[in-house]
């Protein structure tokens, strides 16, 4: 089975404090380290191990600046045998024009495949969107938040999906087909400095996204970036480590949680 | 007219309380409300809506992308375009959003958790909820929106007469994708939902190494340890340990959340908690937004403090 699968670069802003700088139109990321998309490690992972299993080979895909090409670099590392970069300079926030944007590359370069596999989520953007728009342009199924392949048949995969509150739902989905891959699926190898490093030196072609750029016009725009709204203050507790850690026994002992 | 269609999500006969937010941002928007669900007997009240599709097919047929597009085409070849078509931001009602809006072309907005009517703007999270994007449709027509869940629930009213019934006959059904059956969560011996105190862990705690250092903290407190999603996906603790929408929501006296970020995936499963308490070393993490009390301090430190002063 031949898989393409897709790997971001996303800022890793857990930890950080972002400011919204020129009036609203951008959140300033100069200082945000940058890393891959936590859910498309897994699918990355996920698209390695099934073609380990069944033979064939698996390409990743990104969007992005050259700096993307990190995360492709990376899935070789982890077994990918090739990795596209569909360059653009601008951050592309609409998921329809990212889906665009490959849906014209896929044609245009006559790429086969037999399933294509994306993150549930960007971990920037959040849409959810991607792999579901990109399906639906190929004409071909789409299955979102797929936590398990439980069989992959010549024609047609099992896979199951995640719902609400613990419960799954087992589809069968004829390939080819888009999956959105979920976090846990797998256990994403180790990705070693000296692996990626190796991967440098596959060589490869990058691609310009003005090439493909046909019918790939934003449909929704941000008008500005905003902090969320405040709720309500959390009683902040201050002082000491242990004077802290003295209130936070209070407030337990307070709450009958603790004696 | 201007009209809204809002598919419902259902869930094995159960009409899911999620759809008073679909709802509810159509009574900001001020649309005339057409609810399109499967033919089946589920109990909700009819009347907050102006008009009712029931499709003649099978729950799970519904709930799949590729046949709800067909029975949308449906609707709007007998009623004309919507102005929106709204969806819950749930695990199936997310999956048709982005499919429709790829087949039929359409701008599509998910995770939507605000509406400035002034503006005619939908807030989406970015960042796992550190900035909101202010959005809006760049053409005219037919937009795809998908709400959070608990963001328009308030908004919601009933109508002054009941709904207009219509019914769809006849849902052609895909051989692409085909439902097999569910799969239900194995059974454990502990039920994090059960317990009056939980200490719950996130990514923030580095690795598998601190787990029993933080197990050893709650046999202290005598609190159960639950985890936010990553610590389980790398199973640092098991599946029937997690706390959110993908696994259970809880609601003890105390939940005390160490190195949390506060996802709204993560806080749909225990922001009704009588108390919750956040531990984190980001002051600005989101979780302090949801919190009764904070600390802005390294999670390990105040771990080995407690221990210190409750060991001694
Ligand atoms: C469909 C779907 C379903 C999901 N279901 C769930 C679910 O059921 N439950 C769930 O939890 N998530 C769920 N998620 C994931 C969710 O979106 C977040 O990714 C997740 O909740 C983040 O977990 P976290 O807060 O532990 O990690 P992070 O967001 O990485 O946060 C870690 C935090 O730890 C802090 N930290 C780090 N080191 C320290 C230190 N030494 N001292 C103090 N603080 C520190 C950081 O400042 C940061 O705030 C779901 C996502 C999707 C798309
Ligand atoms: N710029 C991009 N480059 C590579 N993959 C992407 C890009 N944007 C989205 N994706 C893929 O689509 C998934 C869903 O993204 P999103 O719709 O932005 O939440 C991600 O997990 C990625 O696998």
């Amino acid at each position: 089975m031949n898989l393409l699968v897709f790997t971001k670069r996303v800022p890793a802003t857990q930890e950080e404090e972002l400011r919204i700088v020129d009036d609203g139109k951008a959140v300033d990321l100069s200082k945000v380290p940058f890393k891959v998309n936590d859910w498309d490690n897994y699918a990355v992972e996920e698209a390695v191990q099934i073609a380990e299993k069944t033979g064939g080979t698996v390409t990743a895909i990104s969007i992005g600046d050259k700096e993307s090409d990190e995360v492709l670099r990376r899935a070789i590392a982890m077994g990918a045998k090739d990795g596209f970069l569909i360059e653009k300079e601008e951050i592309l926030h609409d998921p329809g024009v990212r889906a665009a944007l490959v849906n014209n590359f896929l044609k245009k370069e006559g790429i086969a495949y037999d399933a294509i596999f994306t993150g549930v989520q960007s971990e920037d953007d959040q849409f959810a969107a991607v792999g579901g728009i990109l399906a639906a342009k190929l004409g071909i199924p789409y299955a979102s938040m797929v936590i398990g392949i439980d069989a992959v048949e010549k024609d047609h995969l099992i896979a199951r999906r995640e719902l609400e509150g613990g419960l799954q739902e087992r589809v069968k989905i004829t390939s080819p087909c888009v999956l959105a891959i979920q976090s846990g699926i797998n256990e994403p190898r180790y990705v070693s400095i000296m692996g990626i490093r190796k991967a440098s030196k596959v060589e490869r072609k990058t691609y310009k996204g003005a090439d493909y750029s046909e019918n790939a016009n934003n449909s929704i725009e941000v008008v500005r970036w905003v902090y969320p709204p405040k709720k309500g203050a959390a009683t902040m507790l201050t002082g000491e480590l242990d004077e802290v850690c003295k209130q936070l026994l209070g407030v337990l002992k307070e709450k009958g949680v603790y004696q | 007219m201007s009209y809204a269609l809002i598919i419902a999500e259902v869930r094995r006969g159960v009409f899911e309380e999620r759809n008073l937010d679909t709802l509810g941002i159509c009574a900001l928007l001020g649309k005339e409300t057409v609810l399109l669900m499967p033919d089946k007997p589920y109990t909700f009240n009819e009347n907050m809506y102006d008009t009712i599709i029931k499709a003649k097919t099978e729950e799970e047929v519904f709930l799949n992308p590729l046949n709800i597009a067909g029975i949308i085409e449906q609707v709007i070849s007998a009623r004309g375009k919507p102005d929106f078509i709204i969806l819950t931001h749930s695990s199936s009602g997310s999956e048709s959003a982005v499919y429709m809006a790829g087949l039929f072309s359409l701008p599509v907005v998910t995770d939507v958790s605000g509406y400035d009517k002034e503006r005619n703007i939908f807030f989406k999270s970015y960042y796992s909820d550190k900035i909101f994007g202010e959005f809006k449709s760049s053409q005219e027509g037919t937009c795809i929106l998908t709400v959070r869940s608990g963001s328009f629930k308030e908004f919601v009213g009933e109508k002054a007469s009941a709904p207009k019934v219509e019914f769809i006959e006849n849902v052609s059904v895909s051989e692409a994708r085909t439902f097999v059956e569910y799969v239900e969560e194995e059974k454990t011996d502990i039920d994090i939902t059960k317990a009056e105190f939980l200490l719950s862990v996130g990514r923030g705690i580095g690795n598998k190494d601190e787990i029993p250092d933080y197990e050893a903290l709650a046999g202290l407190l005598k609190a159960v340890l639950s985890g936010s999603r990553p610590v389980i996906d790398k199973l640092w603790l098991p599946k029937a340990r997690q706390v959110g929408t993908s696994g259970k929501t809880v609601k003890p006296k105390v939940y005390l959340a160490m190195g949390i970020s506060g996802a709204f995936q993560h806080i749909a499963g225990m922001k009704d908690s009588d108390c919750i308490i956040a531990v984190n070393k980001d002051a600005e993490a989101p979780i302090f937004q949801y919190a009764h009390f904070g600390i802005v301090a390294d999670i390990h430190k105040v771990r080995d403090k407690l221990k210190n002063i409750l060991a001694g």
